[in-house]
């Protein structure tokens, strides 16, 4: 489903998703990240931006919902720009992002 | 200024006009003999077209236009002489349904400056065998060439019994005048082939049109495939005609396991890898770096003319300019497509790199066109398939010749390739006769049994559900 690795010296935190990211396993992965992020993060404003950088690994992802593309998209508006990149799609999950016009936004590797 | 431009479209169409009401009358026998007439005048004059396109617009080689104008004639018109485009063609008594081809009416025909006279006789030939009066406004580099292609195969109609005017030609040049006369009401089917300015006009101006998008072709090269027989392969397609085919193989993508390999035989076979100094010099006078699209002096150009505007020194007798790229896009002008024998070069990771490569390349420009792979593997072939967007994917073949069909496969031959809704065209499919006409068709009578052996009164039965009515749909059957 979801692991986290933080390396707290770079401060990355790089989050490895696994198998079928449906609609409904999307949303419950969204408090669980969200909370993630506030508990790493040492911006006194919660709704501040992340002070570290966010990697989102697809490497053992088979199929994402909108609803992921939705996190991928919460994910990049909580880090400074240029602080998010997706690694490892699969060459489906590749074009999915590139239709939906957001592999270049979301630097899709 | 406007209303003189307007008085000449409607003189033009008046005369198109009177063509087509001719044309609806002729027979499928009348029809044929003035396509073969045309076919016979049009491969007649085949070389001395092509040295006269090489000559006006100064691109390309002539002996590969000659190949084009073989394919224009001579393959075209075997593809399409048999087929029945008049009056039924097609009745079919178990479903009751019989199928009547009408003509459309004027066709405005746009023809490139890459391809002029093969995609004039081309367009006449579809045109003729579907009865339908075509107008043909060339580029302006190409209308002497296009003119005379034109001239040759309306005579050769008119000794066969073509109507007057069936095929007639606007003057180059003016801009406003192409414009006005393709938007005009009375034109039936705009047949865009050009630059994506072009083919947008046609499609804004009202009247429905068939155009074509611009391509920018990856070329997958497999661990599976016959490396030696992929480059010869390659070459024989990007040296075509000096690279014009918008079909062109534009990059060449490869995993690193094999690209040693690949590269050897590539300058085994004459090409010249160029040093990152080289490649920003050809980058200058290839690419407009503003618009990120080729520049119009590169394109149909040789080696050495492109070696010499860019003042890099290469072997003479070098085939292609290859561009070692690390990537897609504005910081990699060369990554763009470009019509002449400069060829992108990729090197991934893996497999799953290679192919992610391909889907940057291919939506850089290239929605919809074509793409090519060399393999050995169906399951891979399959893969890359369905993750490239393009009308047509060719499998171990040069792409030039064969996305245009007629050579190195079952593609009907065709110099105006649709590229889907993703390059903003109607179809995916190599335009021929079967798009030129109106379909209509004869429904006669033939009960659905089952909806009428229904008890209809049960739809209006609030307590009837889907599984109710279905069963009473099917019972019995």
């Amino acid at each position: 489903m979801m692991d986290f690795d933080f390396n707290p010296e770079e401060r990355v935190l790089t989050c490895i998703f696994k198998g079928r990211l449906d609609t409904i396993l999307s949303n419950q992965l969204s408090a669980e990240l969200d909370s993630k992020y506030i508990s790493l993060s040492e911006n006194e404003d919660i709704n501040g931006l992340l002070d570290f950088s966010l990697v989102f690994d697809l490497k053992d992802v088979s199929f994402i919902s909108s609803s992921f593309i939705r996190l991928c998209l919460a994910g990049k508006k909580r880090v400074r720009d240029g602080s998010f990149c997706i690694l490892n799609s699969d060459p489906f999950i590749k074009k999915t992002f590139k239709i939906a016009g957001l592999d270049e936004i979301l630097k899709v590797k | 200024m406007t209303e003189n431009l307007m008085e000449r479209a409607n003189d033009i169409l008046e005369r198109a006009i009177l063509a087509a009401a001719e044309f609806q009358e002729f027979n499928q026998e009348q029809t044929d003999k003035v396509v073969g007439a045309v076919y016979k005048a049009a491969l007649n004059a085949r070389i001395k077209l092509a040295k006269m396109a090489v000559e006006e617009t100064g691109i390309g080689i002539w002996e590969d236009k000659m190949w084009k104008n073989v394919i224009g004639t001579q393959l075209v018109y075997e593809n399409i002489k048999d087929e029945r485009t008049v009056g039924v063609i097609n009745d079919d008594p178990i479903t009751g349904i019989s199928e009547i081809a009408q003509p459309l009416g004027p066709i405005f025909a746009v023809t490139p400056v890459t391809n002029p006279t093969s995609t004039a006789i081309y367009k006449i030939l579809i045109c003729m065998k579907t009865r339908n009066p075509i107008i043909i406004s060339s580029h302006r580099n190409a209308a002497r060439s296009t003119g005379e292609a034109a001239r040759i195969c309306y005579e050769a109609a008119l000794a066969a019994g073509a109507p007057e005017d069936c095929v007639q030609m606007i003057p180059a040049g003016s801009r406003d005048f192409t414009q006005t006369v393709m938007a005009h009401p009375r034109v039936a089917l705009i047949l865009a082939t050009g630059g994506t300015g072009l083919v947008k006009a046609a499609y804004s101006s009202g009247n429905p049109a068939i155009g074509v998008g611009p391509g920018n072709v990856p070329v997958f090269i497999d661990e599976s495939a016959d490396i030696p027989f992929a480059i010869s392969s390659i070459i024989r397609s990007k040296t075509f005609d000096n690279g014009t085919v918008c079909a062109s193989e534009q990059s060449v993508i490869v995993e690193e396991k094999i690209a040693k390999e690949v590269r050897e035989e590539f300058e085994r076979q004459n090409c010249h890898f160029m040093t990152p100094e080289e490649i920003q010099k050809v980058e200058q006078v290839a690419v407009i770096k503003e618009s990120m699209s080729m520049s119009p002096f590169i394109v149909g150009q040789s080696v050495e003319t492109i070696a010499q505007k860019s003042g890099i020194s290469v072997p003479i007798g070098t085939k292609i300019l290859l561009a070692e790229l690390k990537g897609v896009g504005r910081d990699y002008p060369l990554s763009v497509e470009i019509l002449a024998p400069i060829l992108a070069f990729y090197t991934a990771k893996d497999y799953n790199s290679a192919i992610k490569l391909c889907i940057d390349l291919n939506y850089l420009g290239g929605i919809g066109h074509s793409a090519g792979i060399y393999a050995n593997d169906d399951k891979r072939i399959m893969e890359f398939s369905q993750l490239i967007n393009a009308g047509r994917i060719v499998v171990n073949t040069p792409t030039s010749q064969g996305a245009v069909g007629g050579t190195f496969n079952m593609l009907p031959p065709s110099l105006t390739l649709g590229c889907g809704t993703g390059g903003k065209n109607i179809t995916t499919e190599n335009i021929t006769v079967k798009h030129l006409i109106n379909i209509q068709r004869v429904c006669r009578r033939k009960m659905n049994d089952r909806f009428f052996s229904i008890d209809r009164s049960k739809y209006l039965d609030e307590n009837c559900n889907e599984a109710d009515l279905r069963f009473e749909y099917h019972k019995n059957h």
